[in-house]
């Protein structure tokens, strides 16, 4: 697999705007975009209090192939990550697990238009996870993704 | 998460599906080894207010105690100023947990100065004017995400500059100050839940990898020499606390990252 995975990081795009992309075809999609229905995702939990970090991981990848990100949380904090894509279409896939390699319970969700997935997660010990997703397309031979969090 | 803006990516290995399977009720056992996707190399610190967010659960800080009076010296060493840069951001975190508006409004002002020092002003201006407008306003949630902003604007500024050693500097800093922060609030108040917000070996791990990584002349530079000893002492004692953290260990990490601090702060 010689796919590049491209990393950069935007400044949060207003909601209204992510609307906009969604009616963009995937040709002028990009990371940013990506990144865009990500803070889509988070909106309803910075309304609950969350904060949303302003540094997040994204890129583009084959579509299916799985991704792995490993993040350091602390126990007392709950988490959300979203996870979003630019691409229509798109099977989102997010699982976390602890440094034993055993799968975190969570709270998942899908958006109805599947551009974007959240996962909230109270970790149950301080350390290191994995986070684990993958963006399968029924369409596109590469999607392009962005996975932000908040804490609160 | 790394600053190089880079394609970046490491295969893991192909040889087989990736081992989640089902091992009791809802439990789902996943080995990073056997892994057959990419990984994605890179690291997102965080800031030290996630970290003292749980302090505020587990207890009350007295959050202006741990404010540092802030005496940077004049320097253009730029990896010396990055490092700096990264402990001021941080010692905002900790004004804003103590809800210190005069502090706020200091650490405010030596923003512009370091980022006019490092030549990134422009972009730093209206991150640090938001927070002096927010902190006459009281609005410390306003000024937390600010803090983050101007941190993460800093380092995308340095990365375009292909100075991503630099942007290192600016996490380690920040993370330096954060855990002397955190350790000193855990000393006078200790318990195991406090102190596990100390397993962090992956953070220092990345840290070393991070500098290993650095431009000779950046590696050799006085202080990130001293820096990459304390984090490797650091991590012996985070990987040896299998029990937990005893009370001695946690000063012990307080004293190496307090005395990296200071070095940063007197310039020697």
């Amino acid at each position: 697999m010689n796919l590049n995975l491209t990393f950069r990081r935007r400044s949060l795009l207003a909601s209204a705007c992510a609307l906009a992309l969604a009616m963009v075809g995937p040709a002028t999609a990009t990371v940013d975009d990506a990144h865009s229905f990500a803070m889509e995702a988070a909106q309803s939990f910075v309304d609950q209090g969350f904060i949303v970090r302003e540094d997040y991981w994204n890129g583009e990848v084959k579509s299916g192939v799985k991704l792995m990100v490993r993040h350091q949380l602390f126990k007392g904090n709950e988490y959300a990550f979203w996870l979003g894509t630019a691409n229509d279409g798109v099977d989102l896939e997010l699982k976390i697990y602890d440094d034993k390699g055993k799968s975190i319970e969570m709270d998942r969700k899908v958006d109805k238009n599947s551009m974007y997935a959240s996962v909230r997660v109270n970790p149950p010990k301080t350390g290191t996870y994995t986070l684990v997703f993958s963006l399968k397309s029924h369409t596109e031979k590469s999607v392009f993704w962005a996975l932000a969090y908040g804490y609160r | 998460m790394c600053r190089l803006g880079a394609a970046f990516a490491l295969l893991a290995g192909c040889q087989t599906s990736l081992h989640a399977e089902g091992s009791s009720a809802g439990v789902q056992e996943f080995d990073p080894q056997a892994f057959p996707g990419y990984v994605v190399d890179d690291v997102v610190v965080p800031v030290p207010s996630e970290v003292f967010s749980v302090l505020d659960k587990l207890g009350e800080p007295n959050w202006r105690q741990e404010i540092r009076k802030l005496e940077m010296p004049s320097t253009g060493d730029r990896t010396l100023l990055a490092l700096m840069f990264g402990t001021v951001v941080a010692e905002g975190f900790v004004a804003v947990q103590a809800e210190d508006r005069q502090s706020v409004q200091d650490i405010g002002r030596e923003v512009i100065n370091l980022s006019k020092n490092l030549g990134l002003s422009k972009s730093v201006l209206p991150h640090a004017q938001a927070i002096l407008d927010a902190a006459d306003r009281d609005d410390w949630s306003s000024i937390r995400k600010e803090f983050d902003r101007t941190q993460k604007t800093v380092q995308d500024q340095m990365e375009k500059m292909k100075d991503a050693d630099l942007s290192q500097c600016v996490s380690l800093g920040g993370w330096l100050r954060g855990t002397t922060t955190v350790t000193s609030i855990i000393t006078k108040s200790f318990s195991a839940d406090r102190a596990e917000l100390l397993n962090q070996p992956m953070l220092v791990e990345h840290f070393i990898a991070a500098i290993s990584k650095m431009p000779e002349g950046t590696r050799k530079h006085g202080q990130i020499v001293k820096i990459l000893a304390g984090l490797r002492d650091v991590l012996a004692r985070m990987e040896s606390a299998v029990d937990g953290f005893s009370h001695e260990s946690v000063e012990k990490i307080g004293g190496v990252c307090g005395s990296l601090l200071t070095e940063i702060r007197t310039g020697k």
